[in-house]
């Protein structure tokens, strides 16, 4: 395998854990939002609170932390990374990210 | 076993977990810094490098946040003035240890990365770290 061929397998293999990252923080913030919370309200029980809330904060300090990652490693334009961050700072922006994440990854196919 | 019983043992293994991780984000710093130039066996070294950066610096840190959130919760720190600033520093470790990461990457695809200076901020946040959980300062 050629030095190039390596560089893109890892390219890809970077992006497939930015989509991972992606998709995990968007349904722990969905499963937070949709269910743990209305949960709360309606049952007074906040046990789905106390479980959903730490695991959507981690799933979201690790996107953060893969999105560094992937831009460190070179080969994003600036208006890319920052699409990537607020990706996290928005509520389901990672989601929405993923078709940009698949063209991304397509180009290095 | 009650919860006082397991705290002592989660603390262990967070301080353990804790310093796996910063040797291993130092250990890259000072790899990073002192890239030798032309040697035939830096792609051999970058990726031995970064296979131990995946298998064993990722997971510890991975380790110290979930064992520092759950000690954090347990023990009711997330007021203290302490904990908030060593929150700081280690999200400052954190986003450290992704961009040397990426750079490794960038490394080992054959691209020159300009060396930086680091490993004064890893070193100086770590031991600020230390302090802040020992000397518990503001409250």
């Amino acid at each position: 395998m050629t030095a190039t061929e390596d560089w893109r397998r890892d390219e890809r293999r970077q992006l497939r854990q930015l989509e991972l990252a992606a998709i995990v923080e968007g349904t722990t913030l969905l499963l937070l939002v949709g269910i743990a919370m209305p949960l709360k309200y309606v049952t007074g029980s906040a046990d789905a609170v106390h479980i959903m809330g730490p695991g959507h904060g981690l799933a979201f300090v690790a996107y953060c932390w893969v999105a560094v990652q992937s831009v460190a490693g070179g080969g994003w334009t600036r208006s890319e990374a920052m699409r990537l961050f607020l990706g996290a700072l928005l509520p389901f922006g990672g989601l929405f990210n993923l078709a940009f994440l698949s063209r991304k990854a397509a180009r290095l196919r | 076993m009650n919860l006082a019983e397991v705290y002592p043992w989660l603390k262990a293994l967070h301080i353990a977990a804790a310093l796996v991780f910063v040797s291993g984000v130092l250990a890259v710093a000072i790899f990073l810094r002192s890239l030798p130039k032309d040697n035939p066996r830096l792609a051999a070294h970058v990726r031995s490098i970064r296979r131990w950066d995946r298998l064993v610096t990722t997971p510890a840190m991975l380790l110290v946040w979930r064992l520092g959130l759950t000690l954090a919760l347990t023990g009711h720190w997330f007021a203290a003035g302490w904990l908030q600033v060593k929150l700081v520093l280690v999200i400052i470790l954190s986003g450290l240890h992704g961009v040397q990461s990426g750079r490794l990457r960038r490394v080992g695809g054959g691209t020159r990365v300009q060396p930086s200076y680091v490993i004064v901020l890893i070193v100086g946040c770590s031991v600020g770290i230390a302090v802040l959980a020992i000397v518990k300062p503001w409250g």
